[in-house]
This record gives C-alpha cells, sequence and structure tokens, in this order.
C-alpha cells in the first residue's frame, strides 16, 4: 500500500517541479523559455509591447483627445489624417487616441490585443481561442519566435527581424494597419503577403498564381471589399475568405496538414472532420467530389514529398551514427543553448533551428525540408500547378546531392583511415568576423 | 497657415500668367531649360543625382512628355519599378508601407504632392524624391532627412529606434560578408567558378538585408538575407574544408 502512495507523490513533486522550472525560465530579462539567455533591444518594445514597451518621457502632462490630435496634426499629421479616415473617427462612436493610448503622455502604452479586445470582444476572444488548435497559429507566433534556440543564440539585433512576423500574436495592426484599422483592407490578400511571402512559404507567389489569385488581381479593385467573407459575396476567395472563414479570428482552425512541416496521418477522424470543414468550404462555389480530389491530390503531394524528405533524413541519421558529419558537431562553435553543439535532424530535433552551425550535408537537408517541399505544399494547396513541379524537381535535385554527398564523405573517411588521418576541419569553424562577435558580445 | 500660402499663390499668379506654358511635347533639353528659372534646386538636384546627364534618364522617362498630370505620373511606383526591378521593387511591395500603398492607389493616384499627411504610406517617390528632390534623398546614411520624412507617420523615438535597428541589422550583414570574403581570400583556389559563385550569392543576400531594412521587409531582411548567408557561409567552409582534407590524404599518399 505505501509503494503506490510514495511513487503517487514522487510523481506528483515532479510534475510540480517540472511547471515551476519552466516558470522560473520564463523569469528572465527576455522572455519565453529561455527568457534567461537574452536581453531585449530597444526596438522589440515595439513589437511585444505587452512584454516590453516602455513610455517615452519626452512630453509631459495628462490630454483629452482633441488636444492630441490637434498637436499630433502638426508633429505626425500622417497618422491624424488616417485617423480621420478611420472608423474610430466617426462622430457617434469617436474612439480618441486616449482610448488606446492611455491619456498620460509619460505613461502611454501601445495597444495590445486585449485593449482592442475592449471593444472588439468577439474577435479578440475568437484570436486567443485560436492556441487551443496548437501550432502552426497566429496567437502562439510570437511565443513560437522567442522559444526558438536560434532567437537565443543569433545577436538580438539580427533576429529582430523575426519577431516583425511573430508581431502578429502581441498586435493587431499586422493585418488592420494603423490608424485606419480597416477590416476591407485585412480582407485583401496583400494584407498577408508581408509576412506570408518567401522561401518557406511562398503563399503570396502561389495564390496569385493559381486561378484564384489571377482572378483577383485581374478584377479585384473594383470588388467592394466592405462586405463581410461569406459566400456570394466575392467571385474568388482570398486568404482571408478560406482562412479566416466568416471573418473569424483563427487561421488554425483547419490545419490539416501542419503548415507542410510535419508528416501527419490524413486519416484520423479529427483530421477527416477538418476535411469535411474545407469541402464544404469549396463547396461555396464548386462541386464537393471535385473538392475531395482537390484535397486527395494534396495529399499525393505530400506522401511523395515525405518519401523524399524521409530517405534525406534516414542519410543524414546514418551519417551521424557512423561520426561521418563533417565537421562533426563538436568542431562548431558552442552557442549560448549549445555549449557542446549536437546534429538536429528532423523535425523533433529542431529541424527548423538547423539552418546554422550545421554541416553543407545538413543545410542543404534543410533548405530542402524548408524552401523546396513547403513550397510545393503551398503550391499544392494553394492551386499553383507549376510550382508543384518546381518543389518536387527541387527535392528531388537536393536529395541527389544529399545522397553523392554521404557517398564522398564516406569515401573520404575510408582513403584518410587508410592513410592514417583523422578528418578535421582545422579550427576553419571557429573563426571569423561574424562567428567571433557572436561568440563575444552574444 | 493655409491663408499665407493661398496668398502666396496669388502672388505667383502674375509670374505664370506671363509664361503660358505650350502644351508640349518637350524635350528635355527644352524641360531643364525651363524649369531651371522655376525652380533652380530642382534642376541642381537633378544633376548632381543618380538621374543625371550620365545616366541617360530624361525628365520624360518618368514625367512623359507633356504638362498636364507630369507630376501625377511621375508618383507612381509603376514608373520607378520599370527600372528598379527585381529585389529592389518587390522588398518593398511586400513591405506594409508598399502593401498599404499598392491597395490605396486608387483613392490617392500621386494627385498631391508628397508631404507628411497626403499619403496613407510611402510609395518610392515619398522617400527618394522627396517633397521635389531630383537626387535621392535617401542616398548616403544621413540619418537626418530619414528621420524627418519617417516622422510624418511616426514618433521620432520609433523612427529613431528602427534606423538604428536597420543600421545594425546591416553590419551584422557586413560582418557575415566579411567573415565570407576572409574565408575565400584564403583559400588557394579562390578564383575558381564556384568560390566567385558563392561570393557573389553573399553580396546579393547582403543586398538583400539593405533593401529589408531600408524598405522595411522582414522576408528580405530575413528569408532572402541572414539566413541564405548562414547558408552560404557553411557552403564556402565546407569547399575549403573538404578540399584541405582531400589535399592532406593525397600528400600522405603521394608524398607530394
Amino acid at each position: 500500500m505505501r509503494y503506490p502512495l510514495i511513487v503517487l507523490i514522487l510523481a506528483l513533486t515532479a510534475l510540480a517541479g517540472g511547471f515551476a522550472f519552466v516558470e522560473w525560465s520564463k523569469g528572465g530579462s527576455g522572455a519565453g523559455l529561455y527568457s534567461r539567455h537574452w536581453s531585449p533591444e530597444a526596438v522589440q518594445g515595439y513589437w511585444d509591447p505587452a512584454t516590453f514597451y516602455q513610455s517615452p518621457d519626452s512630453v509631459q502632462g495628462v490630454f483629452k483627445g482633441e488636444e492630441c490630435v490637434q498637436c499630433h496634426e502638426a508633429v505626425t499629421p500622417g497618422i491624424v489624417a488616417d485617423w480621420r479616415n478611420s472608423r474610430h473617427a466617426k462622430a457617434g462612436e469617436r474612439v480618441w487616441c486616449s482610448g488606446c493610448h492611455g491619456d498620460d503622455h509619460q505613461r502611454l502604452h501601445l495597444p495590445t490585443p486585449a485593449v482592442c479586445g475592449g471593444c472588439h470582444g468577439k474577435q479578440h476572444g475568437e484570436f486567443k481561442a485560436e492556441a487551443d488548435f496548437g501550432f502552426p497559429s497566429h496567437v502562439l507566433a510570437m511565443d513560437r519566435a522567442l522559444s526558438a534556440p536560434h532567437f537565443v543564440d543569433k545577436p538580438k539585433a539580427e533576429v529582430q527581424s523575426c519577431v516583425q512576423c511573430h508581431s502578429v500574436a502581441t498586435k493587431c495592426d499586422s493585418c488592420h494597419t494603423r490608424h485606419r484599422f480597416d477590416a476591407a483592407e485585412a480582407r485583401r490578400p496583400e494584407a498577408c503577403i508581408t509576412c506570408h511571402s518567401g522561401p518557406p512559404h511562398p503563399d503570396d507567389e502561389t495564390y496569385f498564381a493559381s486561378a484564384h489569385g489571377r482572378l483577383y488581381r485581374a478584377e479585384g479593385d473594383q470588388w467592394d471589399w466592405s462586405k463581410p467573407l461569406v459566400k456570394g459575396n466575392y467571385k474568388v476567395p482570398t486568404c482571408a475568405y478560406c482562412h479566416m472563414e466568416g471573418g473569424r479570428h483563427q487561421v488554425a482552425n483547419k490545419s490539416l496538414w501542419k503548415f507542410g512541416l510535419l508528416e501527419v496521418n490524413p486519416h484520423t477522424a479529427a483530421n477527416k472532420a477538418l476535411r469535411r470543414d474545407w469541402v464544404g468550404l469549396c463547396g461555396d462555389c464548386h462541386e464537393a467530389e471535385k473538392a475531395r480530389q482537390w484535397l486527395s491530390d494534396l495529399d499525393r503531394e505530400r506522401k511523395q514529398a515525405w518519401k523524399m524528405l524521409n530517405e534525406a533524413e534516414a542519410i543524414l541519421k546514418g551519417l551521424r551514427t557512423e561520426d561521418l558529419l563533417f565537421p562533426a558537431p563538436e568542431e562548431r562553435p558552442a552557442y549560448p543553448l549549445e555549449q557542446r553543439p549536437r546534429a538536429h535532424i528532423g523535425f523533433y530535433e529542431g529541424q527548423a533551428s538547423a539552418f546554422y552551425n550545421v554541416s553543407a550535408v545538413e543545410r542543404d537537408y534543410f533548405e530542402m525540408w524548408y524552401f523546396d517541399s513547403l513550397g510545393a505544399y503551398k503550391a499544392a494547396a494553394h492551386g499553383d500547378w507549376a510550382r508543384i513541379s518546381k518543389g518536387h524537381k527541387g527535392m528531388a535535385a537536393s536529395l541527389e546531392k544529399i545522397r553523392q554527398q554521404a557517398g564522398s564523405l564516406r569515401d573520404l573517411k575510408i582513403v584518410e583511415q587508410k592513410a592514417g588521418i583523422e578528418a578535421s576541419t582545422e579550427g576553419l569553424w571557429q573563426r571569423g568576423a561574424y562567428t567571433d562577435y557572436n561568440r563575444d558580445q552574444n | 497657415m493655409r491663408l499665407i500660402a493661398f496668398l502666396f499663390l496669388l502672388a505667383l499668379l502674375p509670374l505664370r500668367a506671363e509664361e503660358p506654358v505650350p502644351p508640349g511635347p518637350f524635350t528635355d533639353a527644352e524641360c531643364v531649360a525651363c524649369h531651371r528659372k522655376w525652380d533652380p534646386m530642382l534642376i541642381e538636384t537633378l544633376r548632381t543625382g543618380p538621374h543625371g546627364p550620365e545616366s541617360g534618364v530624361v525628365c520624360s522617362d518618368c514625367h512623359g512628355e507633356r504638362h498636364g498630370d507630369a507630376d501625377v505620373k511621375a508618383r507612381q511606383d509603376e514608373v520607378c519599378t520599370g527600372c528598379h526591378g527585381g529585389p529592389v521593387s518587390h522588398s518593398h511591395a511586400t513591405s506594409k508601407h508598399g502593401v498599404i500603398s499598392h491597395l490605396n492607389r486608387h483613392d490617392e493616384a500621386g494627385r498631391k504632392p508628397l508631404r507628411p499627411g497626403n499619403y496613407r504610406a510611402p510609395g518610392c517617390a515619398y522617400c527618394h524624391l522627396h517633397d521635389k528632390d531630383h537626387g535621392d534623398t535617401m542616398a548616403g546614411d544621413d540619418p537626418l532627412p530619414r528621420l524627418s520624412i519617417c516622422g510624418g507617420c511616426h514618433s521620432p523615438r520609433y523612427a529613431r529606434m528602427q534606423l538604428e535597428a536597420g543600421r545594425r541589422l546591416v553590419e551584422i550583414a557586413e560582418l557575415k560578408t566579411a567573415e565570407a570574403l576572409a574565408l575565400i581570400d584564403g583559400a588557394p583556389d579562390a578564383d575558381c567558378e564556384e568560390l566567385q559563385r558563392l561570393k557573389e550569392r553573399v553580396e546579393d543576400h547582403a543586398r538583400n538585408v539593405r533593401l529589408g531594412a531600408g524598405h522595411q521587409s522582414p522576408d528580405y531582411q530575413w528569408w532572402h538575407g541572414q539566413p541564405a548567408l548562414d547558408g552560404d557561409l557553411i557552403r564556402i567552409r565546407d569547399r575549403i574544408a573538404t578540399a584541405r582534407r582531400r589535399g592532406r590524404v593525397s600528400t600522405k599518399t603521394t608524398g607530394k
């Protein structure tokens, strides 16, 4: 009788200890899981205001809305003009500057989603509830960025680029740009492309090349964007029409393939329910059978992609087991989070941060996984048929290159062993202007 | 203030009346000869700027050959992107400034002068040809014109911090470039095709970081910039270190 009780007590203590450790690790000068390892740049307050913003103390006084406008008309006329054209400035429901920023100029704040949620409760509630669906996500995006190893490992001046997009979790103006905050603007696909572009997520490129995107480009300027995103209002869907169906402020709730990052089982009950939602949505314009066909085309694309990715991953893990990676992890420079670097291969080992301080063959796999594969996935999901084959050709070429590199690493090791030589980088990975700076300054 | 401006314009009217403007078309020399009288500073900044006589760019390339909507025409981004395409225009087009000015292009249509409060977000000319400057207002590293232009919408502290953050971001890219070039220069076969190709790529990525910082495009700062530099640094090192490994083997086995 006593033993189960001891086990229970130990388990509960361990659990409490685990929670306490996570809380403790979030209590440093930075934020996120590794907050004790870094301090923010001053500018980060503008991207993550709830955590880091500090009010300027240059102007003293408590002001009424009219006074703010009067002064800022001269100081920053652009934002005043923008506000005047916004719904916030409409008579009857006027929201003055102080409504979002406070009225004491020495204790100003930047509006966080919670501040906007004070009036826009429905949207804010939906936005917060997005966390229930896990990653990928808008509401969890800042947490994701700050808890990535490379955010800690790299100079803070460098990774400020990351938080600009990941601030979609911490501010509403990523989509509803200030100080117009226009719903009509956020309905248009361009509202998303500042972040949803580039090699790992060419959402802009693949959407604009699709039949939907081509029609939008040709005619979209003439449409009435004040209409809600529901059946019959738009000739083709935009990003938000599908991903924020009906204007619901959640993008993660219909994620079938987890952004393409992860090999998922498409046949689970939960995934099947998601599919029914998608088929229903496509059904606003298309026949259900056609929609099901597109989804199975997407599954087929993913199956082929993961076949190649898994093959490449197996080659890399083989190289690691045989100690053939060059440079070996111990020859790579130490970073704040890894005093003894190791090879991170595959999603669950932290593949998303395996783009620096790795060997050439690992970097090739990173690009195959993050650029070629995700590009093909986005193309398949958005209906950019030419881009699918471009992504798959890229993956096939990368896989072939990885095979060849594995072959040369093996051959080289054999001749070295015959000649009695140890593989060495002679410290080549340890020195350099950037490497030295990061070691000494970060 | 408006009254003073109005009186000032009234005072200018007789001057205008003296020389009625013919409809055109005008040659480059005609434009310059006449506008030198009206606005000598404009012509001076044009002459000494990147679109000066040696560039081969003529007034009509941006303004068309006739009066009327010559100014409106030249305020459109498309006038610039015809020549300045690729990453230069794409980094702006995908930035929030680019997106906002694109979505508002029909409402604003370049009808107002390029001054604070007249546009929701800056297009090309707003920053680079600010307030009739015909050089490049953004040439050089001087923060002052930038602080003043950004200050039309952003608080002085915000503008200063963003500029500072951009400068530091570019410095990081310069450190990576210096690291890459030092590695290549130290290689025995520095002139080989592969290393020279990698050198060009590194310079392209560093340029993307500068464009990303200047145009406020996170995508150019990051995916087209910093991690791309990391990747080519790895490839340069791999190329050099692997050649050395092979060299050691061949020295040992052949004795040379």
